[in-house]
């Protein structure tokens, strides 16, 4: 019996030592990196730009995918993560500088900043692109199908019109929601004021009865159905396509403001290849690759210089991918509301119950 | 009152069965959103075989659920041979340890693993996600093999000692193939519970260790496409497949057998466990 055991013992550290050895590729850092590890948002890079730079620089590139700005954050506090280029939006670079997890970066060791739009080349999230260069960018704004409207709207109103009872969609996501909530009773969205935010929760109650539910996934099928009438959307490639494939969903930025995201690429702290980060970045600055984003891509690309190479010229047009700057002309970032965050939560928390 | 049982068992039935026909039926539909039909395509499958990224992410997964399963499985045949076979002051506790991740919140279970790996210097990836996994399907093949092993009848186990086996002997001949169905459940179990976490996942991953489900999670933000219903289908395919060869397999061995009869039921109420938690 004593032998069983023995044997028992044996055969649980050889499984244990067969999983170690298929971890193999953890990536120990060299002197001129062959390696380069990304950490972004899921379809925002497109292949054909990660293909181009491996073959430019012959550094191998591994892209992991996140589902949230939090979830990424999460992971590099922790420390050790491996991770060179992380892609985080506008208010998430703010909290990565806050926590110390993002390098500032070396200008000098940069060419093409002067590329980017104005909008994004001084942005206020991210004075003087200390930290993070925008990759690409949307808008948050109103989608609705218009066979169910009957006619064409322009106002958050719309949300809050009971005459669309039951066919009102908000998106599923606490600072968002409380964007048309914020700028509905003609405050702005970035506000950090408790009783502003209290009157935005009083909003969102107010509207609870109206709506057919908080969606941030299928809203735009939906729309395309008549299942949805009015929708908080996310402006980029996903509600473009559906207005392009029904003549009746439109998407606009509201006359209220609407908001702008970008989603940037920046250096995290203690970067195992930090060289081929700068290579990332000085590649992706070029405005050939920066159409790519377009063009591949589907979405809006925070490069200027990109504009001449995007292929199909509709899209700079299309008010769902690159709105034009007056329509933009009360837009602004969303940015980290600081210790506002706690009166949003709390407010959140009190409609998601009611 | 008979009539109305089955009636409401075969509208359960439906319910269960209706999202999966769905993913089926759409998976063919040549319209790239929204639920109207436009007509049939097999772009998605296309879409699918060149999405490299996807499919590595899927391989990824495998390889997680095969390592995780199959140690999960291992540990859990061991801990049972030894809680049964040699029950010992304190089996009890170790029982309730190995159990304790079945009520604890996976996402209190995934801090701490992050924690635990970031201050053991261990970097995340394969080696991470198969231990994180390992957590939650441990529970699951342990019990499930103590249930079978305790259903044993242990004069066997005597039985073959009188006749000169060893007690490695005993363990190939005569336990292994009682046990098998029981194992291969476990088995599948643990592999289809590591294939579908997301929880754990999310904070044990690393460079290049995305899981499947984290990929297709972090699709939402830019919309979900029907390539993901292709890929829904062919798993649900897979399954059915597996479960099925499994079944055909224990058909045929209680058919050749002639004392099978009596070793038929526990054999099939596990796979049929199987497969409706599937």
């Amino acid at each position: 019996m004593k032998r069983t055991t023995a044997l028992a013992a044996v055969a649980a550290v050889a499984a244990l030592g067969l999983t170690a050895c298929s971890s193999g590729d953890g990536g120990s850092s060299s002197a001129a990196s062959t390696q380069l590890n990304i950490y972004a948002w899921a379809d925002e890079i497109p292949k054909t730009v990660i293909s181009a730079f491996e073959k430019e620089t012959g550094i191998k590139v591994t892209v992991d995918t996140f589902d949230a700005n939090e979830t990424m954050i999460s992971k590099l506090a922790a420390g050790g993560s491996g991770y060179d280029i992380v892609e985080p939006s506008q208010y998430a670079v703010q909290q990565l500088v806050g926590q110390e997890l993002i390098e500032k970066l070396d200008h000098s060791k940069i060419t093409g900043l002067d590329n980017l739009g104005a909008k994004f080349a001084d942005p206020s999230y991210d004075k003087g692109n200390e930290y993070s260069v925008p990759w690409i960018w949307g808008t948050t704004g109103l989608a609705y199908n218009q066979q169910c409207t009957g006619k064409a709207i322009d106002s958050w109103d719309a949300l809050w019109d009971p005459a669309y009872k039951g066919k009102i969609y908000m998106l599923d996501n606490m600072l968002s929601a409380y964007i048309p909530a914020l700028q509905y009773k003609g405050l702005k969205a970035t506000t950090t004021s408790e009783k502003d935010i209290e009157k935005g929760t009083q909003a969102l109650l107010d509207q609870k009865p109206l709506l057919a539910g908080y969606n941030s996934s299928n809203y735009t099928d939906l729309l395309a159905s008549g299942d949805a009438c009015v929708a908080e959307a996310y402006g980029g490639s996903g509600i473009a396509k559906a207005t392009a494939a029904n003549p009746d969903v439109k998407f606009v930025i509201p006359k209220e403001g609407g908001t702008l995201w970008v989603d940037g690429f920046a250096i995290a702290k203690d970067a195992p290849h930090a060289d081929a980060a700068y290579k990332w970045l000085n590649f992706t600055l070029k405005p050939e690759i920066a159409a790519m984003a377009t063009n591949d891509g589907g979405s809006a690309s925070a490069n200027e210089a990109a504009k001449a190479t995007i292929t199909d010229k509709s899209l700079l047009e299309n008010v769902a991918v690159y709105p034009s700057d007056e329509q933009l002309a009360k837009s602004e970032f969303i940015v980290d509301p600081g210790k506002a965050l706690t009166f949003f939560q709390q407010g959140w928390t009190k409609v998601k119950a009611s | 009152m008979d009539r109305v049982t089955s009636w409401i068992a075969r509208i359960v039935l439906v319910f269960l069965y209706i999202p999966i026909i769905a993913v089926i039926v759409y998976s063919f539909n040549s319209a790239s959103g929204g639920y109207q039909w436009k007509g049939f395509t097999l772009q998605w499958y296309g879409e699918l075989f060149s999405d490299t990224a996807l499919l590595q992410t899927l391989l990824i997964s495998v390889i997680v659920g095969v390592l995780a399963a199959s140690v999960a499985t291992v540990i859990g045949l061991l801990a049972a041979i030894g809680m049964v076979r040699y029950p010992f002051k304190g089996s009890a506790a170790v029982l309730g340890a190995i159990a304790l991740p079945l009520i604890v919140p996976e996402i209190v279970l995934g801090v701490a693993l992050l924690s635990v790996f970031s201050f053991l210097h261990i970097p995340l990836g394969i080696l991470t996600l198969v231990l994180g996994h390992l957590i939650i399907t441990l529970p699951l093949t342990t019990l499930i093999l103590i249930g079978a092993f305790r259903t044993l009848d242990p004069s066997l186990i005597e039985a073959s000692a009188d006749l000169g086996c060893t007690p490695w002997g005993t363990f190939t001949r005569v336990l292994f193939p009682l046990l098998r169905s029981s194992i291969l459940a476990s088995w599948l179990l643990a592999f289809t519970v590591s294939l579908g976490n997301i929880v754990i996942s999310t904070f044990v991953s690393g460079v290049g260790s995305t899981t499947m489900p984290l990929r297709v999670y972090s699709l939402l933000k830019s919309g979900l496409t029907p390539e993901l219903n292709a890929l829904g289908t062919l798993l649900i395919v897979l399954t059915f497949v597996v479960v099925l060869s499994v079944g055909i397999q224990q058909m045929r061995r209680i058919l050749a057998s002639p004392s099978g009869a009596a070793a038929a039921p526990p054999d099939t109420t596990t796979t049929t466990s199987i497969s409706t938690t599937r």
